[in-house]
């Protein structure tokens, strides 16, 4: 036990704080990152929609196969990809146990994993997209579709604020335990010293909304002199803005490809 | 006189809900192409002078305003913020909230791109050519050192080609090389791209490098303006407000009052270059004191409390690879000691201090505390040897008092005296009138002590100190030097990580150099500021007294004025012991 909880000391903060930075900046020579965000957020809403009305086994397993290759090449985050695996595995072990207890047998627990394919294809998809795609370009495309400039702007604000946000939870954390006191008995499976670390882990919150509070004073002003609230009155700068988006071959094939594959495996079924 | 290219008549300004204005009743004139310091002690309107140039007093913080402003003709009350900003820029102090985009490119053309500017993305670029920062353009602004988001700050308020820019206290933020790097960009914008530039400062010796006048400001009103030799030999007027002239100008000065100096009242030398030929003229009788340094007091018989076994940490980077901080460190920090770490950004000073407060672990060796190895103890147990305090206080303030955060240690550990202790602290540093109030809406000063309170209220026989005179104006760093002197005799041990050469001199009896995660020289100020090769080897900027030192080739250098007359003009004959008394 003294091991795993060392073990887990080194899953520390710095290192969760190095996987989001990898998932949120790492991938950016990536094929998906490079198609227009207007055909990537077209794609999502497909493979996130259609599997809902699709009941075939074959076709879901399909379609899982294809949005896992679509993961696979994007390099998507591997400690993403072992949560939803485990959280997968989690659920199955479960059905597995509910239809063993509650009857129904194996006929419920395949209905069940029907539903859980679903859920791994749409949450495949949307790590793939979101992993991937700029939110620079993502605030671009919304914003292309007549989302206020207000809201493209914050989403991608809070790209920029990510790794400051990161840092400052972090160092707050360690002033919690750089005078807080441990659990003197650990407890049973460390539960005492788990819930130390959650409680602060909340308590953290606190003092990062006031001093972002404090800090966004200088970012209004910044944004007032920098033209912010010209831009958004202005409808020549949103041309100007979205001028650089362009769909190109490349993005026509991807999503043609996308949609006869889908296509394709219907007409099979049927 | 023609009109200056910033023309201020009459100008008063109140804040909403404050009685007495900041402004009162100001007249100035700003000459196209000068580079202005604008200098006064907290609260003389310095920041709200200069947000009246750039419109957004009264546009965007509204108040009580009278008189007029106008900036390349244009009246601040009839042209727009936006307006105005194409052609006067601001750098804030707190640069780094003014960087809104993800990567330095997108910033730098945010703002063209904003006005509809269709040649945006070149209006981007040839601000980051001018600055010299065409190899940061696709870099987060995450990645950046605090000296490049500076420059990216800048660059992205140069984007809008304004012919005057605005600077607040560019060198409280930066490390002084760092600082000089802005400064030297700041003087290209100037000299090269006939740019007005506009800085709020507190160091003098940037002044006197770099700028052509000063304009003091005083209670709300400019006391002068002036070219910058006459404004910085105004000696009692500067010291009258908390500003320290350059130490050559008070050094000649002293000098002259002493009675062996040239009457030269006015016109005494302003920076170092200038110095020598000053200085050589002047009968110096040096002392001789070369041979009679002590020997730092030998370790082998003090209790040793801190010990580094070959210590190496390193971070991993975004591409898997890791980047050592610090490597193979071996080192001894022992009872009594007052240690001063200094060494350039990124040198691995930090660390070292996280690495003993156990926040950190090694990656291989090991750091002892006491009799505890930090890779076994929690920070919680740690903590109750050691205390860290932060180089930002903002990131220790975890309660809505100050009180109560200095309570916090005690609270959670029980401790039936805690308010006594707390009070003792409270009084003991000063903080009885602030103790209710939240730690983030004081000011950098008391934000300093309060931090230091949290720390002296766990009673802790280590305490470590980051960076503790950043960003601090020189009243408020005196106050913190006084506060370190409180630590003597409550903390065993004090170890300071620093850029603040003098406090290293003035303070410690023990100096390590850091250069590349390495510790590269362990031993007293003597030794490392009497070395111009370490010194530049570690790429540190020694108090301008120690270089003057070096100029006229004292030795041991001196590490104050009064050090500094005494044993040159009086030539005094100092035993050593007798001189360490005088410097400690």
């Amino acid at each position: 036990m003294e091991n795993i909880m060392k073990r887990l000391n080194k899953i520390s903060v710095e290192n969760i704080k190095l996987e989001i930075m990898r998932t949120t900046f790492g991938n950016r020579d990536t094929f998906l990152s490079q198609l227009d965000p207007r055909v990537l957020m077209f794609w999502y809403l497909i493979f996130a929609i259609f599997p809902w009305f699709i009941y075939d086994k074959i076709v879901l397993v399909a379609l899982l196969a294809f949005v896992t290759f679509i993961a696979a090449i994007s390099k998507v985050s591997k400690v993403i990809i072992f949560l939803l695996c485990f959280g997968i595995a989690s659920e199955i072990i479960c059905y597995g146990i509910v239809a063993y207890f509650l009857g129904g047998g194996l006929e419920a627990f395949l209905a069940l994993i029907g539903l859980t394919m679903k859920l791994a294809t749409i949450s495949l998809a949307s790590i793939a997209i979101f992993g991937n795609i700029d939110p620079e370009r993502l605030s671009d495309a919304l914003l292309s579709w007549g989302v206020p400039g207000q809201i493209t702007f914050a989403v991608s604000f809070g790209y920029r604020m990510v790794p400051v946000l990161i840092e400052e939870y972090n160092n707050i954390i360690n002033s919690f335990r750089l005078r807080g006191k441990s659990p003197e008995h650990k407890g049973f499976l460390y539960w005492r010293q788990l819930l130390h670390m959650l409680k602060i882990a909340i308590y953290a919150f606190y003092p990062l909304i006031f001093n972002t509070a404090k800090r966004t004073r200088t970012t209004v002003e910044a944004l007032e002199v920098r033209g912010f609230s010209y831009a958004l009155q202005n409808k020549e700068v949103k041309k100007l803005k979205l001028a650089y988006l362009k769909i190109r071959l490349k993005d026509i094939a991807f999503l043609a490809g996308s949609v006869s594959y889908v296509i394709f495996l219907m007409i099979i079924v049927k | 006189m023609p009109q200056g290219i910033i023309h201020i008549e009459g100008l008063s300004f109140t804040y909403p809900g404050s009685g007495c204005p900041v402004l009162k009743n100001v007249d100035l004139e700003v000459e196209k192409g000068d580079f202005v310091a604008v200098i006064g002690s907290n609260g003389s309107g310095k920041t709200t002078l200069c947000k009246a140039m750039n419109g957004l007093i009264p546009q965007y913080i509204s108040g009580d305003f009278a008189g007029k402003v106008e900036v390349n003709g244009l009246n601040t009350l009839e042209t727009t913020v936006a307006s105005l900003a194409r052609h006067i820029a601001y750098v804030y102090q707190d640069f780094e909230n003014q960087l809104v985009r993800s990567t330095v490119y997108e910033d730098v053309i945010f703002a063209p791109l904003n006005f509809g500017f269709a040649d945006y993305r070149e209006r981007g670029l040839q601000a980051l050519k001018i600055l010299g920062l065409e190899h940061l353009k696709d870099r987060f602004i995450w990645e950046l050192s605090g000296g490049q988001k500076h420059l990216a700050a800048m660059a992205g308020a140069l984007s809008l080609g304004p012919d005057i820019i605005i600077v607040d206290e560019p060198a409280a933020q930066l490390d002084p090389l760092t600082a000089v790097r802005v400064y030297e960009k700041l003087q290209i914008l100037n000299r090269d791209y006939g740019k007005t530039i506009i800085v709020i400062e507190h160091n003098s010796e940037f002044i006197a490098d770099y700028c052509r006048s000063v304009i003091m400001m005083d209670g709300g009103c400019v006391f002068w303006q002036k070219p910058v030799r006459e404004a910085l030999n105004r000696i009692d007027e500067l010291k009258e407000r908390n500003i320290h002239p350059p130490q050559v100008t008070q050094a000649a000065h002293l000098l002259f009052q002493s009675g062996s100096g040239k009457n030269n009242v006015g016109n005494y030398p302003i920076q170092i270059a200038e110095s020598e030929a000053y200085f050589a003229g002047i009968n110096l009788k040096p002392s001789c004191c070369a041979h009679s340094i002590t020997e730092p007091s030998p370790a082998n018989n003090r209790e040793p409390v801190i010990t580094f076994q070959g210590a190496s940490y390193g971070y991993k980077t975004l591409e898997n690879t890791t980047h050592y901080v610090l490597s193979n460190v071996d080192f001894t920090i022992y009872e009594g000691d007052r240690l001063a770490i200094v060494g350039s950004n990124g040198a691995g000073k930090s660390t070292l201090l996280k690495l003993i407060s156990g926040i950190i672990k090694p990656q291989s060796g090991g750091v002892t505390v006491y009799d505890s190895n930090t890779r076994d103890a929690s920070p919680e147990n740690l903590a109750e040897i050691v205390t860290y305090i932060f180089q930002h206080p903002e990131e220790m303030f975890i309660e809505d008092s100050i009180r109560r955060d200095i309570e916090y240690f005690l609270k959670v550990r029980k401790n039936p005296n805690l308010e006594v202790l707390v009070d003792q602290v409270v009084n003991g540093l000063q903080l009885t009138e602030l103790q209710n109030q939240n730690g983030r809406l004081l000011s950098g000063g008391q934000q300093r002590r309060a931090s230091l309170a949290i720390g002296v209220a766990t009673h802790p026989s280590v305490i470590l100190l980051d960076e503790p005179t950043g960003s601090l104006d020189i009243s408020s760093r005196k106050e913190m030097v006084a506060m370190l002197e409180y630590l003597k005799d409550r903390v065993k041990t004090v170890i300071v990580a620093t850029h603040d050469m003098q406090l290293a001199a003035e303070w410690a009896n023990r100096i390590a150099v850091m250069k590349d995660g390495k510790i590269i020289e362990d031993s007293d100020k003597y030794r490392v500021f009497g070395n111009p090769a370490l010194l530049k080897e570690a790429n540190l900027r020694p108090p301008q007294i120690v270089e003057l030192c070096h100029d006229l080739g004292i030795s041991p250098v001196a590490f104050s004025l009064g050090e500094f007359s005494n044993r040159l003009v009086l030539g005094k004959e100092d035993h050593h012991g007798k001189y360490y008394e005088t410097v400690e």
